[in-house]
C-alpha cells in the first residue's frame, strides 16, 4: 500500500514537473535557447500567486497575476537578454551564463521581498482523505493531473494543427520554410517564450498550494526541467513531459527503498546515467558527435 | 599498389535509408590533383569525412600507402599525413593567426611536445614559412575571428601547408574568393603539387577545376558516375546536365 | 583590522587558486563545469582526514587532496568526452547534486551535515605554519606556483591544444590532436588544483562541512571566473577580489540591513553576470582584441 501511495504522490509531483519541463522543451525546441531562467519564471509565478492570496484576493485573480508575471518575464528575457546576446555572439555558454545570472538575481529579489523560509497557500483541496482504507488522496491530486493532461493535449493540438504551431516547430530547423510561410521568426520566438513560460504557471500555483514555495525553488525547478529535457531528448515536448513524470515518480518511489535524503539525488543519478549512456534521450535523435 | 598514397576501395555509407556514398573507388596519386565534382548532396564531403575517419564506413576500405586505416580515429589518420580543410573553415577563432598554424604542427597530445628546443625552433620556422607563403605574416598576431574572409581562407590553407602533410583534402577552398586571391590560391596549390603533394579538392567553380585539376571524379547521389581527364568529363553533356540540375 | 584584512587576503588567495583552476576548464578547454565545488570539497575532506588521522603536514595533505580530487575528476572527464554544450552542463549539474548528497550522507568520511571539526593546526616539514600571517604567505606561494604552472602550460603546446579544441573540436582532431586525452588531462589537472585549494581551505577554517561545497559555491566560483574574464591569467583573480570584497563593501552601506547582505550580494553578481554577457562577454579583464 505504501508503494501505491508513493506512486500516486509521485504522479502528482510528476504532473507538475511534466508541464514545467514541457515549457522548457518548447522554448528550447523552437529557439535553441537553453532557457535556464525557466526556474525563475516558475518562482515568480508561484510568489505572485502567493502575494495575491495573502492580500485576500480570490484564487483566479492569483492565477491570472501568476500568468501575467510568468509570460511577462519570459518575453522580457527573450527581448532584453537573449536577443542582444545573440546579435553579437550568441555562443551557448554566454546565453547560459546570462540566464543563470538572472535566475540568481530573481531568487535574491524574492528572498528580499518574501524572506528565505517556506511559504504555503492554504486551501481545502490539499486535505487528504482515505480513498480506500490505508490509501490517502487529496482533491488536489485530481486537479494537478487533470490540468496537466488537458494543457498538454491543448499544446500538442496547437503545435500540430495551427499555422503558428507548425511555424514554431519549424523555427529551429527550417528558417527558409518560415519565410515562405510569411511568418516572422522574431514573433515566433516571442510566442515560444510566452507559451513556454505560461506552462510553468500551473505547476507554480499547485506547488504554492501543496509543498510550498521557497526562494531556492527556482534552482530546483531549473534542475528538474533541465534533467527532464535531457532525459526526454532535448527539444522533444513529449519526451520532456514523460521524463518529468518519470522523475517525479522515481523521486517518490525511491523513498520506499532508501532514506529520504537520497530521493532528490535519485533524479540526478538518472540524469547522469542518461547523459553517459543515451545522450539522445528517450525520444531525441543522436546529437553528440 | 603501394605507390598510391591514398586509395579508396568500395566505400559505402548509408544514413538511415539514404545512400550517402555507394561503392566508391578512387585512387589519388602523387603530383596529381583530383577534383570531386557533382551536384549538392552528391556525397563529396561525406567521402572526405569517410577518408579522415570522422565517419565510419559501412563497408569498403581506405588505404594509405597500401595499408588500411579502417577503424582509426581522425587524429591517427591525420598523423599519417592526411590534412584537410573544412567548408566552414573551422579556424581556432579566439587564437592568434600564428597559434592557429602552430597548433596544427603539434600533434603530441601531452603536456608538452617531444624533441626539446631544436624541434620547437623547427616548428616555429615552418609556421613563419607557411604564413609567408599565404601572405599572412602581417596579421600573425591578429585573432583568427577578426580576419577578413579571404584571409581566413588562406589561414585554413596555411594550417595545412605548415603540417607538411603529403595528402591534402580541400573542401571548397576557393569559394567566395575575389579574382586576385583566387589567382594566389591557384599558385599556392600548383606549387604544392610540384613539391609532390597529393591533392583532392571539392569545387563548384568549374573554372578553378579546369585550372587546377588533372583528373575529375564525378559524383551523384553517392555514386561515382565517371572519372577521367577534365575535358573528357566536362564535355560529357549528360554529366553536365546532372551537374546543373536539369530535369532528367 | 589587521586580522580582518589577513582573513580576507587568505580567503581571496584560496579562492584565487580555485578560480584559476576552474579557468583552466572553462576558459582554456571550453569544459563548462558547474561542479567545481565538488573537487574543492574532495580536497578539503581528504586533507582534513589525513591531518586528523596521520599528520597535519600541509605538503602531504596537498598531495593527498590533489590526488583524490584528480582521481575522482574522471567522473567529470567521462561526460566531457562524450557530450558537449548543454549536455555537459547538465551532466556536471547532476554530478554536483549527487556529490552534495554523498557529502552529507557519508558520515564516516565527511562527518555529514555536522562536518569535520577539530582539524589540527597546519605544519610544513615540521615547522608550525598556523599563525595567520605565515599561513597567508604559504597560500600566496601556492597560488604563485599554480599560476606559474598554468601560464607555462597554457603558453605551450598543451594550452594551444586545449584552446584549439575549445574553438573547433573537429578541426583540432583533423590536425592530429588526441582530443580525449587532452580533455582528460585538463580536467584532472584543473580538479587536482581545486583539491589543493580545498586542503588549504580545510586547514585555514579548521572545520569543513558540506555547506562550502554546494551548487551555490560552484556558481560563485564560476561567476568569479566569468566576471573577471575567462582564458586570462589575471581575470579569475580580478573576479575573486570583486566578489569577495562585495559583501565586505556592502556591509559599510548603512541602508542595507545586515540580514539582507547575502541576498543583495547575490542580486548584484547575478545581474552583473547577465549584463556582462550582453555588453562584455569576455569579462572585465578579457581583451576583445587579440591576446589571450
Amino acid at each position: 500500500m505504501l508503494f501505491l501511495q508513493l506512486l500516486l504522490s509521485g504522479i502528482q509531483t510528476g504532473a507538475i514537473y511534466a508541464l514545467t519541463a514541457a515549457g522548457f522543451a518548447l522554448i528550447f525546441g523552437a529557439t535553441r535557447i537553453f532557457h535556464v531562467a525557466h526556474g525563475a519564471t516558475f518562482a515568480l509565478a508561484g510568489y505572485a500567486f502567493l502575494a495575491c492570496s495573502q492580500a485576500g484576493l480570490p484564487w483566479f485573480v492569483g492565477c491570472l497575476a501568476a500568468l501575467l508575471i510568468a509570460v511577462g518575464f519570459g518575453l522580457a528575457m527573450d527581448a532584453f537578454i537573449y536577443r542582444p546576446i545573440q546579435r553579437h555572439e550568441g555562443s551557448f555558454f554566454t546565453v547560459f551564463v546570462a540566464a543563470f545570472g538572472m535566475t540568481i538575481a530573481v531568487q535574491s529579489l524574492i528572498e528580499i521581498g518574501f524572506g528565505r523560509g517556506f511559504a504555503v497557500v492554504d486551501t481545502p483541496l490539499t486535505m487528504a482523505r482515505a480513498v480506500v482504507p490505508g490509501l490517502y488522496l487529496a482533491d488536489i491530486f485530481w486537479v494537478a493531473t487533470g490540468v496537466a493532461l488537458v494543457l498538454f493535449i491543448l499544446v500538442t493540438l496547437f503545435l500540430e494543427r495551427t499555422r503558428a504551431g507548425i511555424g514554431l516547430r519549424a523555427l529551429s530547423e527550417n528558417p527558409e520554410l518560415l519565410r515562405a510561410y510569411g511568418l516572422s521568426s522574431r514573433r515566433l520566438s516571442a510566442l515560444a517564450f510566452g507559451l513556454g513560460s505560461a506552462l510553468a504557471v500551473p505547476g507554480a500555483v499547485l506547488t504554492a498550494a501543496t509543498s510550498g514555495l521557497q526562494p531556492a525553488i527556482s534552482a530546483q525547478v531549473m534542475l528538474i526541467s533541465l534533467a527532464a529535457a535531457v532525459v526526454g531528448g532535448i527539444g522533444s515536448l513529449r519526451g520532456a513531459a514523460l521524463a518529468g513524470l518519470l522523475l517525479g515518480v522515481v523521486e517518490n518511489l525511491v523513498i520506499s527503498a532508501v532514506d529520504t535524503q537520497w530521493s532528490s539525488a535519485a533524479g540526478f543519478v538518472v540524469l547522469f546515467a542518461f547523459i553517459l549512456f543515451r545522450p539522445s534521450g528517450l525520444f531525441g535523435q543522436a546529437v553528440t558527435r | 599498389m603501394s605507390a598510391i598514397p591514398l586509395s579508396v576501395r568500395g566505400l559505402d555509407k548509408h544514413f538511415g535509408g539514404l545512400a550517402a556514398v555507394q561503392r566508391v573507388d578512387l585512387d589519388l596519386r602523387p603530383g596529381v590533383t583530383t577534383a570531386l565534382v557533382g551536384p549538392n548532396g552528391a556525397g563529396k564531403t561525406t567521402l572526405f569525412n569517410l577518408i579522415t575517419g570522422n565517419i565510419v564506413a559501412d563497408s569498403g576500405d581506405v588505404l594509405l600507402d597500401g595499408a588500411s586505416v579502417r577503424g582509426l580515429r581522425p587524429y591517427e589518420i591525420a598523423r599519417r599525413g592526411v590534412a584537410r580543410s573544412f567548408q566552414d573553415l573551422r579556424l581556432f577563432g579566439r587564437m592568434s593567426v600564428r597559434d592557429n598554424v602552430l597548433a596544427a604542427l603539434e600533434p603530441a597530445s601531452w603536456l608538452w611536445q617531444p624533441g626539446g628546443g631544436g624541434a620547437r625552433r623547427a616548428r616555429e620556422k615552418a609556421v613563419e614559412a607557411a604564413l609567408e607563403r599565404t601572405g599572412l605574416t602581417a596579421q600573425a598576431d591578429a585573432r583568427a575571428m577578426d580576419l577578413a574572409y579571404a584571409e581566413r581562407k588562406f589561414l585554413s590553407l596555411a594550417r595545412i601547408l605548415a603540417t607538411g602533410a603529403r595528402i591534402w583534402l580541400l573542401d571548397e577552398p576557393a569559394s567566395g574568393l575575389d579574382p586576385n586571391s583566387r589567382a594566389r590560391f591557384v599558385n599556392l596549390v600548383r606549387q604544392a603539387v610540384s613539391e609532390g603533394v597529393t591533392i583532392c579538392l571539392i569545387e563548384h567553380n568549374l573554372d578553378i577545376v579546369t585550372e587546377l585539376a588533372d583528373r575529375i571524379a564525378f559524383l551523384d547521389r553517392g555514386a561515382k558516375l565517371a572519372e577521367g581527364e577534365p575535358q573528357e568529363i566536362l564535355s560529357n553533356p549528360q554529366l553536365i546536365s546532372i551537374y546543373f540540375g536539369e530535369p532528367r | 583590522m589587521i586580522a580582518y584584512l589577513t582573513n580576507l587576503a587568505t580567503l581571496a588567495t584560496i579562492f584565487g587558486i580555485l578560480a584559476a583552476s576552474l579557468n583552466l576548464l572553462i576558459g582554456y578547454a571550453g569544459i563548462f563545469s558547474i561542479a567545481h565545488a565538488v573537487f574543492f570539497g574532495l580536497g578539503a575532506y581528504a586533507g582534513a582526514q589525513l591531518a586528523m588521522l596521520l599528520v597535519p603536514d600541509l605538503l602531504l595533505a596537498c598531495l593527498a587532496g590533489g590526488l583524490v580530487a584528480g582521481a575522482l575528476s574522471l567522473c567529470l572527464a567521462l561526460p566531457a568526452l562524450r557530450v558537449r554544450g548543454e549536455y555537459f552542463v547538465a551532466a556536471s549539474l547532476g554530478l554536483q547534486m549527487m556529490a552534495v548528497t554523498v557529502f552529507s550522507e557519508a558520515h564516516a568520511v565527511t562527518g555529514g551535515h555536522g562536518g569535520l571539526v577539530g582539524i589540527p593546526l597546519a605544519s610544513l616539514l615540521g615547522f608550525d605554519i598556523s599563525a595567520p600571517a605565515t599561513f597567508l604567505m604559504v597560500c600566496l606561494v601556492v597560488l604563485a606556483l599554480m599560476l606559474l604552472v598554468i601560464r607555462l602550460l597554457m603558453r605551450g603546446s598543451f594550452g594551444r591544444g586545449l584552446m584549439a579544441i575549445r574553438d573547433s573540436e573537429s578541426a583540432a582532431e583533423a590536425f592530429g590532436k588526441n582530443v580525449a586525452r587532452l580533455k582528460t588531462l585538463a580536467v584532472v589537472l584543473g580538479c587536482a588544483m581545486a583539491g589543493v585549494a580545498g586542503v588549504l581551505f580545510a586547514f585555514y577554517m579548521a572545520f569543513v562541512n558540506v555547506e562550502s561545497f554546494t551548487l551555490e559555491q560552484s556558481i560563485l566560483v564560476m561567476a568569479m571566473v566569468i566576471i573577471g574574464g575567462t582564458a586570462t591569467l589575471i581575470g579569475p583573480l580580478v573576479g575573486v577580489l570583486l566578489l569577495l570584497l562585495l559583501p565586505a563593501g556592502l556591509s559599510f552601506l548603512p541602508f542595507i540591513p545586515p540580514t539582507e547582505i547575502g541576498s543583495v550580494q547575490q542580486l548584484i553578481y547575478g545581474l552583473a553576470m547577465a549584463l556582462l554577457m550582453i555588453f562584455r562577454p569576455a569579462g572585465l579583464a578579457g581583451q576583445s582584441t587579440g591576446q589571450r
